[in-house]
């Protein structure tokens, strides 16, 4: 048997470089997948002047790993990945995500990432620890509230409006505790920190609520990638289950959580295919309860019509939708763009 | 010697094997993942757990991939990834060795 030529390994750098995103493209078509469009970096394998490998990593996600189909069974996807674990340490990730599908589970099992959650045999998420879920329930539970009715609502709040304060109030008026998470992944036009303190001040007239940070393990990158990029598809529903069935089995075990309220969607089809897919997911283990939206002057109040009419500066038509808190907070950051 | 950052050193290649260190509040968590550990699972763990005592790791989560590194090798995976885990120190190679 000829001895394999060397293994080069290279970081590139996709964003903006074309001609690069095209050589891995093709070799990803070889074994069906897509590029998803937020890798920012991958790292490939060349074999002389041939691109035999690829790992693809946004932030703290890993995916988008290929081997050509000559290079399988040389155990080049675990050099991939040790390689990608090193590069992702060095840019201040060590907590990795990997979305795959449930065909490779072994595959990855063996080289240091454990399965979180999979969704029939489209999906499956895996961590490179063997107790990050865990963790993370044992730190909800300190948050943990008795209660007949424990009730639980997760929103983005682009920004807080007064349907969500609509929809929390309603939510805490039929529970005994409210816990309700606010998105943390910064991909949405209000950063996490202004979100955050807009829901806050919000909800602060309300006794029985926590307030939450959200969590890579709820709607995050990891595991709810087409939330933030707006696809179409199967790739999006086979996530939205696994975001679903990570609060099934085990945030709403964590917080003891019986219901879980959600706002109707009139607007966006990947939310509503989201509490679609929630009501069917969540069935015999957490009631959902979807609360119809409230409108102002005849229209369903939604926060990217606040964020449109922010464009255009139209301030006393967002102040008949956004509480005065996010008024506020809104006035006196974008204010003086209008002066 | 206190964890008191992430760290990773080895590879996943063959003979070789990955450790991975991470801060934890509450105690010494060794996970150990092996393609040999049936027939020297005892063996690996006797060297993982002196290598960490030798240099006194009360603290952190340990998890190791190993790929049928020999004792030497795990010993010495180790030691990297804990003294880049470890806030900077001199270092006794000496007592390491």
């Amino acid at each position: 048997m000829q001895p394999r030529p060397p293994i080069d390994f290279r970081i590139a750098e996709v964003s903006g470089n074309t001609r690069r995103r095209e050589t891995i493209r093709a070799l990803l078509a070889d074994s069906g997948l897509g590029m998803d469009s937020d890798i920012t970096t991958f790292v490939e394998a060349w074999s002389n002047d041939r691109l035999v490998g690829c790992a693809g990593l946004a932030a703290n996600v890993i995916k988008c790993v290929a081997i050509d189909e000559q290079w399988r069974g040389e155990n080049l996807s675990a050099q991939l990945l040790a390689e990608v674990e090193h590069l992702a340490l060095a840019r201040g990730h060590f907590h990795l995500f990997l979305c795959t599908r449930p065909c490779n589970r072994e595959r990855f099992q063996r080289n240091g990432f454990w399965p979180v959650v999979q969704s029939g045999e489209n999906a499956i998420l895996l961590e490179n620890t063997p107790s990050g879920i865990q963790r993370y329930c044992r730190s909800l539970q300190a948050s943990r509230v008795a209660g007949q009715r424990i009730g639980a609502i997760v929103m983005n709040a682009n920004p807080f409006t007064l349907g969500h304060r609509y929809l929390v109030e309603q939510a805490a008026a039929r529970c005994d505790w409210l816990h309700l998470f606010v998105v943390s992944e910064d991909a949405s036009f209000f950063p996490y920190s202004a979100r955050w303190k807009m829901v806050q001040s919000g909800v602060a007239h309300l006794p029985n609520i926590t307030l939450h940070e959200g969590s890579q393990y709820i709607i995050s990158r990891a595991t709810f990638p087409a939330y933030f990029l707006k696809e179409t598809g199967k790739v999006q529903q086979a996530w939205s289950e696994i975001d679903l069935l990570l609060f099934r089995n085990h945030i709403a075990p964590a917080l003891g959580i019986t219901h879980r309220f959600i706002g109707s969607e009139p607007f966006c089809d990947i939310t509503r295919q989201y509490n679609h897919s929630m009501h069917q997911l969540l069935a015999g283990a957490v009631e959902v309860v979807e609360i119809p939206r409230i409108k102002a002057a005849g229209h369903a109040i939604s926060a990217s019509e606040v964020r449109r009419l922010l464009k255009t500066h139209q301030f006393s038509r967002i102040r008949e939708i956004v509480p005065d808190t996010t008024f506020a907070h809104l006035t006196s950051h974008y204010s003086a763009e209008v002066a | 010697m206190k964890i008191v950052r992430e760290a990773l050193a080895g590879t996943l290649e063959s003979s070789d094997l990955m450790v991975k260190i991470a801060p934890a509040g509450d105690g010494l968590e060794v996970v150990i993942h092996s393609e040999v550990i049936k027939q020297f699972g005892d063996q690996i763990r006797q060297v993982v757990h002196s290598t960490l005592r030798d240099m006194q790791v009360h603290q952190g989560l340990i998890i190791i991939e190993d790929k049928g590194a020999l004792d030497c090798v795990i010993r010495a995976r180790l030691q990297s990834a804990i003294l880049r885990a470890a806030p900077d120190a001199e270092i006794d190679w000496g007592k390491l060795l």
